[in-house]
């Protein structure tokens, strides 16, 4: 031990060994981890003190034993739901897009709605995993892996409905620019191929990200498999009668997943940089996939579309929306799994409730200047186009809306409202919802009045439109259940680096950061020092 | 050909082995020869190096002819060549397996004798004629591929149509193709019941049965004809009845209209036939007479009268002479929609205004008229009939005024007196031999079908009927109940021993019949029609008898009369050619007879009209009975409401099977595949039968119950804005009950409401019931929401002041020099777009200066679409009736199909060209407007369509034509969102392909969606097994004979992929080929397509000739002309898209003795823009000022040249009142 550190009990800290120095005084404020008062203050990001092997253990934990009773009841639920999906995209393939309520008035509505939603919904892994990453948020460090995994989850989901939502599905491979003798290329004019090729980069940078950090992680899982291989003879074989060892399926698959990593200082090295490199690629995706997304509307000639204010609306309304999902995952996830509110505390769901706060006002802002912008621009086609929305047969679309995505974020002004877990949940039910709605008004009431009063028409779904936007919902859950059952829920490694036994120089006073501080000027310290130092102790 | 036989089969067999390695070493020895020999001027030619060496393997390799293995068969052993052809064998039997089957391929090859005139591929066109509904008669000329008919066009030749044609003559080849048309005549077998039996049973049972008439002079035959104006069948008539002078022969008509026939007698005491020259009219008052419109009043000269009128009403420039229209209604029809004045009145009131008419303007006449004026004089019009003085007085003043140019006639509603006090109007005008002659009616047309149907009725209660033929006609279905008593006709006919039915397709009358014959379509027939002028045209075969055996109508009657009729083979072009020898004489014949093929017509017999003397004395001897009539007539209240039947595109009911006429949009309400009872919107308000809303997804009309002249119905109620109040509107033809798997049970039969020869009926009574029945729609939007920018329209006073007024745009618009606005751009938004510069420079914009040729780029090009020919259409809005011509024209050229009741009301129709149709005002009950607008896709040089694309599958041509590429097209449907337009069409399934679920009317939402209200619920009737369940490549596919229609020229799409107009690209190739072969070329000798050379297929049909396409940069084409006109804009056009479609404003020719002050005021001033702000009931007061509603942008408003800001691109042209401006729909 004293190799890791001259100093005994820090070296037995950093061994995972020991706990953190335990203070006089409990954690301060609510003991909840939720934010307090004074500035000076600051909640521990992991509570209950975890050492690094309790961290460990618990993580691990999660995938090695058994899942909780009601994990195979839900997963059976949402892997149905998820099989109707296939059964009706099957059925919508073999019949014709016409099973659908769309017309030739209405020509997208749930498809593309579906599309946008859950292209949102991708943002927030990605903003949690790369944006917070450059900014020094210690707290991402809880959420960020399942909100990556949500992430790509998402973009699968998303993926699905420009797939399938064409007339002839079997010739979507048009899109890609393949070379062909005709020398037909794909029309590089067309925000749907920006798209395809914009949510094709974001899908796979994500999953670089998530993967690449789950590394050190899975090599863990590889670790204790193989120990617990050599320690004893024989476990849980994979069935009955089948002489395999789970640990030795466990041990081959992270073994093949962890690409050999050893925890060299080298890996670790590469590893960082690497890991700052693709936080520095996947920030500006996060800018540019939903801005793209929003160009298949922004820049067409539909009032109602044709909005120079989408780009900067859509990504708000994106990561609205996707930490509404996050949290809509990860509140049940704290309450199910054991411990697990000692890595998500509620000074994490404080901070994102925080943003959902922001952004929804941001999205209500963008709301109101489309309606300012429809009166003050003086076209009258766009004003017609928004007193529909408000006031035609839609109108019920558009106050929902209005009433989920700017008015129920109103009650975090509260503080009752950002820690209490329910009302966070339900508020995030309410946001998604709304966010669903935001891109069916935006599709459907900008499309079924446009132009021409003789050709206008109404969009009504249609049961197979339900089926497949509801089996999205199942393959989601699905994947994010399986997700749960067999990676590292957390990232394990990054989390121990928040941990107070992490800083070398914080001799038994981690808890106590404002008497930290002081000590620390008075030492002195070196620059790695100082720096995690400082996001320790930085308010 | 290759001399190594490749078929060991017929190796085996053909030579001996001997001369076969002959001929090897032959070729062997040929090629080396012509290696050193054939190269130019003896030079050895070769082409590899190995051929140069002239190896003795590259000799084997040639040999050979296929590398080596290839031809390894003909060295094998029989027992090799045996296992080889057993595996191929094998395989090719499990090859054949379902699902990995090769589909089989029939071809029809012209191996031999191919006739001299044709070119595989290429169509041929011969001229034939047929008989409309309500008689007279159109000429076509078909267009036939290979032998096989598939586009009726009108004949250029005929005087009728002169090259257009109404939608009964372009779905006629539909009918043609009908998969239910019987296959063979069906006997009803009194033992065994129905069973199919062939002609030749027939022959033998018509000697059997017809060979008794001989004795008795033919009493106890009748025959119930479909009447025809054919000379031939007159002819045939008269050698039956001078065989069997007792014979009874109805000349049936199931919607005659007996008033109007009674009218002529009253007033020339003969009948005669009125055709109009409305070409030569000034002042025109129509009562009630839908004569634009030969598809919902049986108005036999409807080609002739829409291409006259619209002549007058055709104005280019400010000087243009232009008539004025008046018209009184009971409906809201597409003639009504012309009118420059307008008023509704209930079809019984009408009779009060021609006598308030007559009274003003027979006032001062002398002579034999002035004992009519006495007599009308002696009428009274009682007070509170809604009928405004002031129109009248002002309309019979425009009348006098207009002396001989004037003319006033009587619809089908009017009665008798009406009728004949029109015609003694007109006589007194002095119009008679200019805008209104007369020829001698045909026997046919004269015949009294009510009078000749009640004796046959006597005849048929004494029993004194042992044969009954009804010969191309559904009295069972049609005919007028009350003449029949208890039962009606149905129950007479069935009391009948022999009964025979000869129809086209499924009737209610051959099922009820001892034999269903089943008849020959005029496609496939020879025979004769006589127009409505008199011009004779002859019917001649495109193509056998689908079904062989059967005989033309005239067949069949030659075969009743035959002497022997077992073997009897009546010939219809024998039969024709006696007929007209009679007719014609027998002088130069044969020359005539061809000639008369050729073109379709016989030369001479078309009459142009007489004049004709009115019986004054006579007329007035009417009045009596015109004033008791007025004095009955009382208003129609709520609780006597008054009915008019009209007409519908189905006609009498015979062209129900025809999926065409079925989807086709009926005018005003634009309802699809039913016929509602329609009402005004204050009267279904009145009696609480609304219509569910327009944004519900199957929307309901209530279902009531109607009951006039003591019979009842159920119907389901429709509004229609414009029509008279506690009028209802029906349709009839609908509600077949033996039809065909189209028609079987669509729409609600009217028939037995009706009395014999009535139009109109009085004393209706209406009982809601709880039910609703959904009713689809093709557009359920009244109104233009205000965006009057959209469908321009404007006053005569103004249009002469402005018209040859331009101005320039205060801006350049869209980048690069100003524009010149003529005076349809300043009606719109163009002149207020704001300077919309943009930072790059658009190329499509150099387009704009023409054909400057000088004017190239930096790359020594010239600008786009400058250069070749450059094609264009517009659409003359003054002048399109919205009589739907053009869809359906666009329907059977570019193989659309029919998706069926349930689609449309998804919003899935799949027309290219589609009829919107916008009501004016702010009363929904007496709108001021009815406007039709025909929208295609206009083929934006900037196409919103083409950037948003991703795989380029709409792409521009040189010629400025979007082309769509239905094989590169996935479907993202994206191109359709983007088009401002709404132009572009989806297949939503395989509707072009397969039967979409074997029933178009979508029985299953019919019945199943409003179970609480009475539907049947879960109904699998209709539905045995939904087909969407069914994977596409195993659906039922098209019938063999339905596929028969489909332009070979025209890709029939599959599901997945969009489609829309592409200005019938396959017409303008086939005429650039015609004309590259004929080297036709212009003064720089580029290749040209001449101005005329081609036309679209929608412009070929329109009856007023409101559609031209053609070359626009061609100055001197007809398109260019109006195209760069002062009346021709773009629609949408400030979005930039330049489309290559211009509708040309329509002008009104409005009385300013009947124009309120607002209205003149905007005369003035057509381009004043606030009246959307100020809404009619301000009246204009404040134009010109309060041009800012928006205070907050004023300032800079001003700055801007009061464009930018205020942008209002809404606006009212002339200050039409327009209903609650934009948002309208929100609020209502």
């Amino acid at each position: 031990m004293t190799t890791i550190h001259p100093d005994q009990i820090t070296a037995e800290r950093l061994a995972g060994l020991s706990r953190g120095p335990v203070t006089a005084t409990p954690a301060p404020g609510t003991g909840d981890g939720s934010l307090i008062d004074d500035p000076a203050i600051r909640a521990p990001l992991v509570l209950n003190n975890r050492s690094f092997k309790e961290v460990t253990d618990i993580i691990c934990g999660y995938t090695e034993n058994p899942p909780p009773r009601w994990w195979f009841p839900v997963f059976g639920v949402v892997a149905t739901l998820a099989g109707l999906q296939t059964v009706f995209i099957l059925y919508l393939i073999i019949t014709g897009i016409g099973v659908w309520g769309l017309n030739n008035q209405v020509d997208w509505a749930w498809d593309i709605t579906n599309f946008v939603f859950w292209i949102g919904i991708g943002h927030a892994g990605t903003l949690i995993s790369a944006i917070l990453c450059l900014l020094k948020q210690k707290w991402r460090t809880a959420v960020n892996r399942s909100a990556e995994a949500m992430t790509i989850f998402a973009v699968i989901c998303a993926a699905t409905f420009p797939g399938i939502h064409v007339g002839r599905q079997w010739m979507a491979w048009f899109l890609a620019p393949i070379p062909n003798s005709n020398a037909i290329w794909p029309n590089f004019r067309s925000p749907l191929l920006w798209d395809v090729f914009a949510i094709s980069t974001y899908g796979t940078v994500s999953f670089l990200f998530w993967y690449m950090g789950m590394i050190p992680d899975l090599a863990t899982l590889r670790d204790r498999a193989h120990q617990r291989m050599l320690k004893s003879a024989d476990g849980p074989k994979l069935l009955p009668f089948v002489p395999i060892r789970v640990d030795a399926i466990r041990a081959f698959a992270y073994g093949l997943l962890s690409v050999g990593w050893r925890a060299s200082s080298r890996h670790w090295h590469r590893y960082e940089a690497a890991y700052l490199v693709l936080a520095g690629i996947s920030t500006p995706l996060v800018l540019s996939v939903h801005s793209i997304v929003s160009f298949d509307f922004a820049t067409s000639i539909v009032p109602g579309w044709h909005t120079t204010i989408f780009p900067p609306y859509f990504v708000a309304g994106a990561i609205f929306g996707g930490f509404a999902m996050v949290l809509l995952l990860l509140i049940p996830a704290r309450e199910l799994y054991p411990n697990m509110k000692d890595f998500i505390t509620l000074r994490h769901l404080e901070n994102m409730a925080k943003i959902i706060l922001t952004t929804g006002m941001i999205v209500g802002f963008a709301y109101s200047m489309e309606f300012f912008i429809a009166w003050y621009g003086g076209n009258k086609y766009e004003l017609y186009a928004f007193q529909n929305r408000a006031f035609g047969p839609y109108w019920w679309a558009y106050w929902t809306m209005i009433s989920c995505n700017v008015l129920s974020p109103q009650v975090f002004w509260t503080r009752w409202a950002r820690t209490s877990p329910l009302a966070i949940f339900i508020v995030s039910i309410f946001v998604t919802i709304g966010m669903w709605f935001e891109r069916f008004v935006i599709i459907v009431t900008s499309l079924h009045r446009a132009y021409l009063p003789g050709e206008w028409g109404m969009f009504h779904p249609t049961l197979v439109d339900v089926m497949i936007f509801v089996g999205s919902f199942g393959v989601f859950l699905t994947l994010f259940l399986i997700f749960l059952r067999v990676l590292p829920v957390f990232a394990m490694a990054e989390l121990k680096a928040v941990l107070p036994q992490a800083s070398p120089h914080e001799h038994g006073h981690g808890q106590d950061h404002g008497q930290d501080h002081r000590r620390g000027d008075d030492h002195g310290h070196d620059k790695a020092h100082g720096h995690e130092h400082s996001k320790g102790g930085k308010h | 050909m290759s001399i190594i036989d490749q078929c060991p089969s017929t190796a085996e067999n053909s030579k001996s082995p001997e001369k076969r390695r002959a001929s090897k070493a032959d070729l062997a020895q040929r090629d080396r020869v012509l290696n050193t020999t054939g190269g130019v001027g003896g030079a050895k030619v070769w082409r590899s190096a190995d051929e140069y060496a002239d190896t003795r393997e590259f000799r084997d390799f040639v040999e050979r002819e296929f590398p080596s293995g290839a031809s390894e068969l003909l060295e094998s052993s029989r027992r090799g060549f045996l296992q080889v052809m057993g595996a191929s064998l094998a395989l090719a039997g499990a090859a054949t397996m379902p699902g990995c089957r090769q589909p089989d391929h029939k071809i029809l090859p012209y191996s031999k004798e191919v006739p001299e005139e044709i070119v595989p591929g290429k169509p041929l066109f011969y001229a034939t004629s047929t008989t409309i509904p309500g008689g007279g008669a159109e000429g076509l000329l078909i267009e036939t591929h290979e032998g096989r008919p598939t586009k009726v066009e009108g004949n250029p030749l005929h005087s009728v149509n002169r090259g257009k044609s109404s939608i009964w003559a372009q779905s006629s080849v539909l009918d043609l193709y009908d998969p239910d048309r019987p296959g063979d005549p069906v006997f009803n077998n009194p033992v065994r019941g129905k069973v199919s039996a062939s002609w030749d049973d027939f022959r033998q049972w018509a000697n059997d049965t017809f060979a008794k008439f001989d004795s008795t002079q033919g009493a106890g035959l009748a025959i119930v004809a479909q009447k025809k104006s054919s000379p031939s069948r007159e002819f045939i008539r008269g050698e039956m009845l001078t065989r069997w002078p007792k014979m009874t022969w109805v000349s049936y008509d199931a919607v005659d209209s007996d008033a109007e026939r009674a009218g002529v007698i009253a007033a020339f005491g003969e009948q005669v036939r009125q055709v109009l020259s409305l070409d030569k009219a000034k002042v025109v008052l129509s009562l009630d007479r839908d004569f634009l419109n030969g598809s919902t009043s049986g108005e036999p000269h409807a080609l002739v009268n829409a291409r006259n009128f619209a002549a007058t009403r055709r104005v280019t420039g400010k000087d243009d002479p232009m008539s004025r229209f008046y018209m009184v209604e009971s409906a809201f029809s597409i003639t009504g929609a012309q009118a420059d004045h307008r008023m509704r009145l209930a079809p019984s009131q009408i009779p009060a205004f021609a006598v308030m008419l007559a009274k003003e303007l027979l006032n001062g006449v002398t002579g034999n008229a002035a004992g009519l004026l006495e007599a009308v004089r002696a009428v009274t019009v009682p007070a509170g009939n809604g009928i405004d003085a002031k129109f009248v007085s002002v309309c019979a003043e425009d009348l006098r005024q207009a002396k001989s140019g004037a003319v006033v006639l009587a619809g089908p509603t009017q009665p008798a007196a009406v009728h004949a006090l029109c015609h003694a109007i007109n006589a007194a005008l002095g119009n008679v031999g200019t805008v209104v002659k007369f020829i001698p009616a045909s026997r046919e047309e004269s015949a009294d079908s009510s009078a000749q149907l009640k004796d046959l009725a006597q005849n048929l209660a004494a029993n004194q009927i042992d044969t009954l033929v009804c010969l191309n006609c559904n009295p069972v279905y049609n005919a007028p109940p009350d003449l029949f008593g208890t039962g009606g006709f149905a129950a007479a006919y069935a009391k009948v021993k022999n009964t025979v039915s000869y129809n086209l397709g499924l009737t209610e009358t051959g099922d009820a019949s001892t034999w269903a014959l089943n008849a020959t379509h005029d496609l496939e027939s020879w025979g004769d029609t006589q127009g409505a002028d008199d011009g004779i045209a002859p019917i001649q075969p495109m193509i056998a008898p689908l079904f062989d055996g059967s005989l033309s109508d005239l067949e069949l009657l030659t075969l009743i009369i035959s002497d022997n009729r077992a073997d009897a083979k009546p010939d219809g072009y024998q039969i024709v050619r006696t007929a007209w020898k009679a007719l014609l004489g027998e002088k130069d014949f044969d020359k005539n007879w061809r000639r008369s093929l050729q073109d379709g017509v016989v030369p001479g017999t078309a009459r142009d009209g007489d004049k004709a003397e009115v019986n004054f004395a006579s007329v007035a001897k009417q009045m009596p009975g015109l004033s008791a009539f007025i004095a009955g007539a009382k208003v129609p209240t709520k609780d006597a409401l008054d009915v008019v039947f009209r007409v519908g595109h189905l006609g009498d009911g015979r062209f129900s099977n025809n999926a065409w006429l079925q989807e086709l949009p009926d005018t005003g309400t634009r309802n699809v595949w039913d016929n509602p009872a329609v009402v005004s919107p204050q009267t279904a308000k009145a009696m609480g039968i609304e219509p569910e809303s327009d944004t519900a997804k199957f929307p309901e009309g209530v279902v009531v119950t109607l009951a006039v002249n003591g019979r009842s119905i159920e119907i389901p109620v429709w509004i229609l804005p414009g029509i008279a109040d506690n009028t209802v509107l029906l349709t009839v033809g609908y509600g077949r009950r033996v039809a065909g798997r189209v028609g079987d049970g669509v729409g609600f039969d009217v028939f037995p409401l009706r009395n014999a020869g009535q139009r109109m009926a009085q004393g209706a009574t209406l009982a809601k019931t709880s039910r609703g029945f959904p009713v689809s729609s093709t557009q359920n939007h009244w109104w233009l929401e205000g965006r009057t920018a959209l469908v321009r329209a404007v006053d005569r006073p103004a249009f002469q002041k402005f018209a040859d007024e331009t101005v320039e745009a205060e801006h350049e618009i869209y980048g690069r020099h100003k524009e010149t606005l003529n005076f349809a751009e300043r009606l719109g938004e163009l002149a207020h777009t704001p300077p919309n510069v943009s930072a790059y420079e658009n190329p499509y914009n150099l387009g704009k200066v023409g054909p400057d040729k000088a004017n190239l780029d930096a790359a020594g090009k010239p600008p786009a679409y400058s250069t070749g020919q450059q094609w264009g259409m517009t659409i003359d809005l003054s002048t399109c009736t919205g009589c739907n011509a053009c869809t359906i024209a666009c329907q059977a050229e570019n193989n659309i199909p029919v998706v069926g009741k349930k689609e449309v009301a998804k919003g899935r129709e799949m027309t290219w060209i589609r009829v919107d149709r916008y009501f004016t005002g702010d009363d929904l009950d007496n709108p001021g407007d009815m406007l039709h607008q025909p929208v295609a896709c206009v083929h934006c040089e900037n196409a919103p369509c083409e950037v948003v694309c991703p795989v380029n599958a709409t792409i521009h041509g040189p010629e400025g034509i979007n082309y769509m590429t239905y094989n590169r097209c996935i479907g993202t449907r994206y191109c359709a969102n983007n088009c401002p337009y709404k132009v572009r069409r989806f297949n939503f399934f395989d509707y072009g392909v397969t039967k979409f679920n074997g029933d178009y009317y979508g029985r299953d939402i019919v019945e199943k969606v409003s179970p609480e209200r009475g539907g049947v619920t879960g109904s699998n009737v209709h539905n045995k097994l939904n087909v969407n369940l069914i994977p596409p490549r195993l659906r039922q596919k098209l019938d063999e004979i339905s596929r028969m229609q489909k332009n070979p020229n025209v890709t029939v799409r599959s599901r997945g992929v969009m489609e829309k107009c592409s200005y019938c690209i396959q017409r303008i190739n086939a005429a650039r080929i015609e004309c590259k072969v004929n080297d036709l070329r212009d003064s720089q000798g580029n290749p040209v397509i001449p101005d005329a050379f081609l036309q679209t297929a929608c412009q070929q049909a329109c009856p007023s000739e409101s559609i031209v396409f053609g070359d626009i940069l061609n100055l001197t084409s007809a398109v260019s002309k109006l195209r760069n006109g002062t009346r021709s804009y773009a629609l949408l056009g400030f979005l930039n898209t330049r489309p290559r479609t211009s509708y040309l404003v329509r002008v009104r020719n409005p009385n300013p003795a009947l124009v309120d002050e607002a209205r003149k005021h905007a005369w003035e001033n057509p381009f004043h823009h606030g009246a959307e702000h100020e809404g009619a009931e301000h009246g204009g007061a404040e134009h010109g000022k309060a041009e800012t509603p928006h205070a907050l942008v004023t300032p800079r408003a001003r700055r801007d040249g009061e464009s930018s800001l205020s942008l209002r691109v809404l606006s009212s042209p002339v200050g039409a009142p327009i209903s609650g401006g934009i948002g309208h729909g929100a609020h209502a």
